[in-house]
């Protein structure tokens, strides 16, 4: 019983990270309806940044900053090379592998010039044996700050896209762009600023999974990305509470198939999943279902 | 076009290749053995090129896990040859056709997606294969990998009892691509390759030609799969080894990037490709350490600088439609009802509502066989709608539309379109990468009866269809004036041109009704009259024309009747001339009375 | 007073305007006639800074605005009505209008804007807190009005504000659209495909076809001319 509940725990934590990074791919959906297929290696840039430079004897509170300011950069200069001059051509075909050319390209350049290695993610608040007791069960410290940081942070963008006037421009622009534009609001602006969210998001996501995970390695984004992705779909594109959701039920149902199981059978369950939800019911829990007008 | 260029590209074609195949075959004897692997490795590149061309390049589905597929052949055919001890000649194909029912099946899976959540499904299905190889160690070997797997490498491989050595091994594969790429080149050739690039452009109005979308995608699909299984069969026999990191997510990688640097939507583009990314690696060692930071790149500004690939900066485009005899094509036979009653079309208190708010209510009319019926009103009255209704894009919340007697609402618009019922649209949906000829036999699709394997390999009776409608296909491009473009890229046309375009396309399809959606828009004085000569010829040969337009001097000299729509009602059914003094349609489109309109004052400020 | 000299406006190989010439002073209401396609929604989005013209000029006030984005123009005092009912659905009446205020208007109080909505149409008071995409087609009419003169504009566009919505509803509309004119400096420039309202309020039309104007002149001229039916419906 410990075990399976330990392993539910677990779930839900991870499955706050994915909820993260599924809202980090919906901001540009919202905007632009894309979405960086390389968001991969953003999470997995700004990790690597934070190691590099905490292994300079940079405090955290510096590195951690900068490695967001990095992957915030980045992203925006996804929005300008890869996105903004092939979304015209119609289709989704150019900006899809044109992203995924940026992850790979991001990707290569770390692993040339740090190594494929993986690295070991140094501790930040809790260490990996910090514990605390909750009803009888083990709860890691490490696991509990991730999941509050993620909850946190979604409290407070909920709070911005309902009650601000910004966060009311991002919803004009997410149903209407032209709309929006004669209503007065900067369209141009909005879209660079979500992508900018997007990708301090991705960044900060990347650093919470190492926590967890404790290692970083070039490669460990993509994986990510997907499940991101699953959860996103599962909860409704652009619903906050539903990526959260969506993103701890993929989160239980990997851990404890995964415990059960075995992991492949883990990864399996997502895909699973999202299947599902495309054939079911495409627009996820709180999604709305779009209307083809021919 | 060039003509040195045009002479290349039909030389090139067909025989210059064949005897290209047979010394490269015989080179194979006395070639070193580093050529050897390499000419292999660029076959087995070539094959997985292809595989992604014809599913992205040419029917418009992208995949980002292909490598998948490629394991599936690769760990089927060598577990076949290691665990059922199966011959080469059985164990390949055995493993391509798994890869192939695995591919149709996904195909369900994906049909019903929107493209992107489409591209990042297959991430997902090529990371669970990756997965599922890791895993099952007991299947596949798990992290350390299968070895000692029969091939040319370890010399350890034979077929019909012949020893296999690399040189034979490749001879081997040489013939099987040799065969096919000539499949491949045949079947793009075909109607049913034509409509893989339907699909691409517009899934709309492929369904509006008789193209059905879900069997064309799993058709594509399951093709792809197979040649990827191909190409992972071949090279599990060429390298002797095989582990999950074969076929990780750089092995798809590598797959798009051929493809796409290559040129996506023509056979050679994928052949340079693996030429190119095979070569370089192997010789410029600078290239290898830096090899995946110029993929990321190359997919980043591929479409950017080099939309079309390699074969679109070198060679001319090929032709679309088979190499064949041109026949004079039968004059289409006047349509005639089948049933005895005359109405052709039948629309009873049709009804539909988009969130809630009614587009049309209760819309009753019918139109008889022959005639030439006008449908107008206000913008937002229905007009679009009810067409999209008739042919099956949308589905009545109430009531019913009989064609020819038979139900037809419910009924997908292949469905529709296959029983004679053709459209066009308000702006034309055509290929814009294809010719004029080539888009206007994309509408003769719904009357071929040969199947897509008879094209591949070009029976008699296939080639002499297509015979007939190439030249049914011309009669009906001079008709409508663009005989001196036939042959151009429709993106090059005017406008007007381009409607002309998609108005030949309707009438090669010998529709039995034909809904026209402001055909007359853009038009100059010339194409409007063309337009007349084209639609009277239509009703000539019996079919039915129901005709949406503004322009009342255009209707005047082609209807027999009017039906005005305001606010998804029909207001008005009857001849042109009494519309006017209808009282119903002048309120409709006037207002209240012209003369009793006093417009009030206004105080000018200075 | 607003102009456009030579306007041009191409979508690909779709030329919608060729060479339009058009103005409006303010103080004054303008009616822009013609049938579908004629280029009506091709020109108001072209004044509004929606679309990018081809070549030609959008003056404001004699100044040259051609390459100003739509939201800077919003800012200048124009403000457009697009054709379709657009509004954003999933936010409320209120929201609606607060976010017609306060990307047009640094600070201040969007209450008032919103109180003389609410009088004018008393039928979105009661709806306030109800998702824009719920209303009546009439509702969400009444709604985009309201956004579009919250600000007190300089320049009001209307693109068919009275597409598929029942006669009772288009007078009330109107209505309206004269009251925030009449007394202001606001200039109205309405398009529409039915006739009669828009010349009963308005001082000017101008009648394009095929992408150009060929006739303008005094509302009332048209008004009793009995070729502008036969005109406008061929």
């Amino acid at each position: 019983m410990t075990f399976t509940l330990q392993l539910i725990f677990a779930g839900v934590c991870v499955g706050a990270t994915y909820a993260l990074i599924a809202i980090g791919l919906t901001l540009t959906f919202w905007s632009t309806r894309t979405m960086n297929f390389g968001q991969g290696s953003l999470l997995m840039v700004a990790a690597v940044a934070a190691t590099t430079l905490m292994s300079a004897k940079l405090s955290a509170y510096a590195a951690v900053p900068i490695a967001l300011l990095l992957s915030t950069v980045l992203m925006i200069l996804v929005e300008r090379i890869a996105i903004r001059p092939l979304a015209r051509l119609g289709g989704s075909m150019g900006w899809v592998v044109a992203t995924l050319g940026f992850g790979l390209l991001l990707q290569g350049i770390v692993a040339r010039f740090f190594g494929s290695q993986a690295i070991m993610f140094p501790s930040l608040v809790f260490g990996p044996l910090d514990f605390v007791t909750i009803a009888g069960i083990r709860v890691s410290s490490q696991y509990l700050t991730v999941l509050a940081c993620c909850i946190g942070l979604m409290c407070v963008m909920e709070i911005f896209i309902r009650r601000t006037r910004w966060g009311r421009a991002v919803r004009a622009v997410a149903h209407d762009a032209e709309a929006a534009a004669v209503a007065g609001v900067p369209v141009k602006r909005v879209v660079v600023a979500s992508f900018a969210a997007s990708g301090a998001l991705a960044g900060l996501a990347g650093i919470l999974v190492s926590q967890i995970t404790g290692t970083v390695e070039p490669q460990f984004g993509f994986n990510l990305v997907i499940l991101g992705f699953v959860a996103a779909v599962f909860g409704g594109m652009g619903s906050i509470a539903g990526a959260l959701i969506g993103g701890i039920a993929l989160g239980v149902a990997e851990k404890l198939a995964g415990g059960f199981v075995s992991t492949a059978f883990g990864d399996a369950m997502a895909f699973a999943i999202l299947m599902a939800v495309l054939a079911i019911r495409p627009q996820g829990l709180f999604g709305r279902r779009e209307i083809l007008k021919v | 076009m060039n003509p040195a260029r045009e002479a290349l590209a039909r030389v090139a074609d067909a025989r210059v290749a064949l005897v290209l195949v047979v010394v490269l075959g015989v080179a194979a004897e006395f070639a070193s053995a580093s050529s050897i692997q390499l000419w292999s490795f660029v076959l087995v590149n070539m094959l997985a090129a292809q595989s992604i061309n014809i599913l992205t390049g040419i029917a418009g589905q992208i995949s980002l896990g292909h490598a998948g597929f490629m394991s599936i052949g690769a760990y089927g055919s060598a577990l076949a040859m290691i665990k059922l001890g199966l011959p080469l000649p059985l164990s390949v194909p055995l493993s391509t056709a798994c890869s192939a029912i695995v591919g149709w099946a996904l195909s369900f899976a994906v049909g019903r997606v929107r493209e992107f959540y489409l591209a990042m499904m297959t991430l997902g299905f090529g990371m669970i294969l990756y997965e599922l190889v890791r895993e099952w160690s007991s299947l596949t070997g798990g992290v350390a990998g299968l070895s000692a797997i029969p091939s040319a490498a370890l010399a350890s491989l034979s077929a019909f009892g012949v020893k296999l050595t690399p040189a034979r091994y490749f001879q081997l594969m040489l013939a099987v691509c040799a065969l096919v790429i000539w499949l491949l080149r045949n079947f793009i050739k075909s109607p049913y390759g034509r409509a893989f690039f339907a699909i691409q452009t517009s899934e709309v109005a492929a369904g509006s030609m008789g193209i059905p979308r879900a069997a064309t995608k799993r058709l594509a699909y399951t093709l792809s799969a197979a040649l990827m299984g191909l190409a992972g069969a071949f090279y599990a026999h060429l390298v002797g080894y095989l582990g999950p990191e074969s076929f990780d997510l750089n092995r798809s990688v590598e797959a798009l990037v051929m493809a796409i640097i290559g040129g996506l939507g023509t056979l050679v583009g994928p052949l340079l490709g693996s030429l190119l990314f095979t070569y370089l690696p192997e010789r410029l060692q600078l290239f290898a350490e830096y090899q995946f930071i110029v993929y990321g790149a190359l997919l980043l500004l591929s479409f950017i600088l080099l939309p079309r690939g390699l074969a679109g900066l070198f060679l001319p485009r090929p032709r679309y439609y088979a190499a064949t005899q041109v026949t004079g094509g039968a004059k289409s036979e006047p349509a005639a009802p089948s049933s005895d009653s005359e109405k052709l079309l039948q629309i009873d208190g049709v009804s539909i509502a988009f969130l809630g708010l009614k587009a049309l209510d209760g819309v009753s009319m019918d139109v008889k066989a022959g005639h030439l019926l006008g449908l107008i009103g206000p913008n937002g009255s229905g007009k679009s709608t009810l067409v999209n209704l008739i042919c099956g894009l949308y589905r009545p919340t109430g009531g019913r539309i009989l064609f020819d007697g038979s139900r037809v609402d419910g009924l997908a618009d292949h469905r529709v379109a296959r029983l004679g019922v053709i459209r066009t649209f308000q702006d034309p949906r055509l290929i814009r990468a294809f010719t004029v000829r080539e888009n206007v036999l994309l509408g003769a699709h719904r009357l071929y009866s040969s199947n897509p394997a008879s094209f591949a390999f070009r029976w008699r009776g296939a080639m002499a269809q297509e015979g007939r409608f190439l030249g049914e296909a011309d009669r009906v491009i001079a008709q409508v004036g663009l005989a001196h473009v036939a042959d151009t890229p429709v993106h090059e046309l005017t406008y007007g041109d381009q409607r002309m375009t998609e108005l030949a396309r309707a009438v090669l399809a010998r529709p039995r009704l034909v809904l026209l959606d402001e055909p007359a828009a853009g038009l100059s004085e010339a194409e409007t009259q063309r337009l007349e000569a084209v639609l009277k010829s239509l009703k000539d040969s019996g079919a039915t024309v129901v005709l949406i337009d503004h322009h009342m001097e255009f209707l005047r000299g082609l209807v027999d009747e009017v039906v005005v729509l305001d606010s998804g009602k029909a207001i008005y059914r009857g001849p042109m001339a009494a519309m006017y003094q209808d009282e119903k349609v002048v309120e409709a489109y006037l207002g209240s009375s012209v003369e009793e309109a006093e417009p009030a004052k206004r105080s000018i400020d200075a | 007073m607003l102009e456009c000299r030579d306007l041009v406006v191409r979508y690909g190989a779709i030329e919608a305007l060729h060479g339009c010439n058009l103005s409006v002073a303010e103080g004054t209401t303008t009616a822009v006639l013609g049938a579908n396609g004629a280029g009506k929604s091709s020109l108001m989005k072209a004044l509004a800074g929606v679309v990018q013209p081809a070549s030609g000029r959008v003056l404001v006030d004699g100044q040259d605005v051609t390459g100003l984005p739509a939201h800077k123009r919003a800012r200048l005092g124009i403000s457009l009505a697009l054709e379709g009912r657009r509004l954003f659905h999933s936010m409320t009446v209120q929201e609606n209008l607060q976010l017609a205020w306060e990307f047009r208007r640094s600070g201040g109080d969007a209450r008032k804007g919103m109180d003389k909505a609410f009088e004018s149409f008393p039928v979105l008071a009661s709806r306030k807190g109800v998702a824009a995409g719920l209303l009546s087609g009439g509702q969400q009419q009444m709604l985009i009005l309201s956004c579009a003169l919250i600000c007190e504009p300089r320049y009001l566009l209307l693109d068919e504000p009275s597409l598929g919505l029942a006669p009772a509803i288009v007078q009330q509309i109107f209505r309206v659209i004269e009251q925030a004119a009449a007394g202001s400096r606001t200039a109205v420039l309405l398009s529409e495909q039915v006739v009669a309202q828009a010349l009963r309020v308005s001082d000017f039309a101008f009648v394009l076809q095929r992408g150009t104007v060929v006739r303008h002149g005094r509302a009332e001229e048209f008004a009793r001319d009995p070729a502008l039916s036969a005109a406008y419906l061929s």
